[in-house]
């Protein structure tokens, strides 16, 4: 039988039993005191309140041991947890039917609760498992009863509650044992058969998810293949064209050199094309990402001398700033990655922002994340564009007047990195025209902040 | 050696220009348009003998657009078509069959990208009526 939760949600689901009891714990004591003092039904205190300590004093040491369990990440097997749970199960029956014990047996309603025990088995146990556990349920109830009706054990009326005693009520007792058996099954059938269900469709969903994931490696394959194929003819071309366009076979007249000089502009973008497919394609197919230390400044350095004869060229001015609290700071990250997503964003600002505009770099301090932002004075996202930018393939209307033919994959790479790196991405325009590009990075865990070497 | 005053409406300049050249070189005197605002307008003006056509510029149908425009238009009409495209590689539609048809895709003529020199000539000069 497959299981229903996968191990973390069932310790989710431990931990939820945990907390179902102390709402139990909860309802014991207030309805033992409401009984008590506003309905005036006798009760043996004493030994309610210590089933009450008993119970929470458990419930602590349960949730200490999931706490421990599930330590710094650690995920307990799925065996352990549903060991677990049945023992959590059958050890609140027992308890329930003590606290019935001393609060009237059978002449107690509160027996019925033992219902919600089955449904919980029911959904988190196993069909097998949950009829065991009703099992219990009614053998100890069985037991409680029958007991309780030949005087073995004493039976602790609830005097103000019922008024003949019921308890010794032959008829009474075998017909509401009945009742309760037949109840404590059907329930445990009836959860079972839609758990089961549900499990049927939870192992199709996985199937499903699993062959996409497939399905898309072959895409990704398949786009690598051809891209590197293509990739190949256009290198054959542009070496030919170079040839002609460097005069190294004979000289070209005007028109000759005008239409060699187009033939090699449209290949270097096609090759810029291929190659951005390329990269996309790689990140895409995962592999592990090389991470290293890096000081977030070098980092800044780097890109923007990378692009800074650009920004030159349209007389922008190109600034960057980092907050002083991360002055110093490191990012465990593969810088080249990093870099050429920044040098993407910083390169995009420039294109699409006018002569003499602005550009700026930043990083900020976010807590537990360092927030690193690319804003310019540029021509700004059409706002019901903005959602659909780090779209492969996606160009922004006015971004495709700019630019005719670029290759719409910049960003797919931008969100790719950042997302490998555990960061989330995101456009905005500003309020006094441009627009914003930020990125999250988290920051490394702080005992391992220091490496060595620093 | 060909004459008669040819406008090639497309925006992607290498391809106009190679056109251009293509044709320039055989005597037709070339203008070129990037739009298909730009485009009717000068066919309004300069009523040229044949209109070169691209069906991809700022919209995925300009050059259909245009086409219909033109051939609704009874002033405008008899001017021939020649439509230039690659999206049929990417469609599957067989233009080569559609062209000619009224409502569809009212042009002259087709070709697909990459236009070679010597089939463009050969169909332009048909539909010039020089051959």
């Amino acid at each position: 039988m497959e299981p229903l939760f996968q191990s973390t949600s069932l310790v989710q689901r431990a931990f939820w039993l945990v907390r179902l009891r102390w709402l139990a714990i909860a309802t014991l004591a207030i309805s033992a005191f409401a009984a008590r003092e506003f309905f005036k039904i006798s009760l043996p205190a004493q030994q309610l309140n210590i089933l009450v300590i008993v119970l929470a004093v458990y419930n602590f040491l349960l949730y200490d041991l999931l706490k421990y369990l599930t330590w710094g990440g650690k995920n307990p097997s799925h065996k352990t947890i549903s060991r677990m749970i049945t023992f959590q199960i059958s050890a609140d029956l027992f308890i329930l039917t003590a606290i019935l014990h001393f609060s009237g047996g059978i002449e107690n309603p509160f027996f019925f609760y033992f219902v919600f025990h089955m449904v919980i088995a029911s959904i988190l146990l196993t069909p097998r498992q949950s009829y065991l556990q009703a099992t219990l349920a009614l053998l100890l109830f069985g037991s409680l009863i029958f007991l309780e009706y030949n005087g073995t054990i004493p039976h602790y009326k609830l005097t103000g509650f019922v008024s003949h005693e019921l308890y010794g009520d032959s008829l009474f007792v075998f017909g509401t044992f009945f009742v309760f058996a037949t109840t404590l099954y059907l329930v445990v059938y009836m959860t079972t058969s839609i758990s089961a269900l549900l499990r049927e469709r939870q192992q199709d969903y996985e199937q499903a998810n699993q062959l996409l994931k497939q399905k898309d490696r072959l895409k990704n394959e398949y786009v690598l293949r051809l891209t590197h194929d293509i990739r190949g003819h256009l290198a054959a071309i542009e070496s030919c064209l170079d040839i002609v366009n460097n005069r190294i076979t004979g000289e070209l007249n005007e028109k000759q050199a005008d239409m060699i000089e187009r033939a090699l502009r449209r290949t270097s973008k096609c090759m810029m094309f291929v190659n951005a497919l390329l990269k996309l394609t790689r990140m895409k197919m995962g592999g592990a990402l090389e991470l290293s230390f890096v000081p977030l400044k070098n980092i800044f350095f780097n890109t923007i001398a990378a692009v800074e004869n650009k920004a030159e060229a349209k007389s922008i001015d190109l600034k960057y700033r980092i907050d002083d609290s991360i002055g110093e700071a490191e990012i465990y990250v593969e810088p080249v990655l990093i870099e050429e997503a920044i040098s993407n964003l910083l390169l995009n600002a420039i294109k699409y922002t006018p002569e003499k505009g602005k550009v700026q770099l930043s990083a900020a301090d976010q807590g537990d994340n360092i927030l690193i932002e690319v804003s310019d004075t540029g021509i700004g996202v059409p706002p019901e564009e903005i959602d659909r930018l780090f779209e492969e393939f996606y160009r922004a209307t006015n971004a495709r007047k700019i630019e005719r033919d670029g290759t719409g994959l910049g960003l797919s790479i931008v969100k790719q990195v950042i997302e490998r790196h555990g960061g989330k991405v995101w456009a905005q325009n500003n309020p006094d025209g441009g627009s914003t590009f930020s990125f999250t990075l988290p920051k490394p865990p702080q005992e391992t902040e220091k490496s060595p070497a620093s | 050696m060909g004459y008669g005053r040819i406008l090639i409406v497309d925006d992607d300049p290498d391809i106009t220009e190679a056109i251009k050249m293509v044709l320039e070189n055989e005597g037709y005197s070339v203008e070129s348009a990037s739009d298909g605002t730009a485009g009717l307008e000068h066919i309004k003006k300069n009523r040229p003998d044949l209109v070169i056509l691209d069906v991809m510029m700022n919209t995925i149908d300009e050059g259909f657009v245009l086409s219909r425009e033109l051939k609704s238009n009874p002033r405008l009409k008899s001017i021939p078509i020649l439509m230039i495209t690659s999206i049929g590689q990417k469609t599957g539609i067989d233009f080569e069959e559609a062209s000619g048809d009224e409502t569809w895709l009212p042009v002259d003529g087709f070709l697909s990208k990459p236009v070679e020199a010597e089939s463009l000539l050969s169909k332009v000069k048909t539909l010039l009526h020089e051959q």
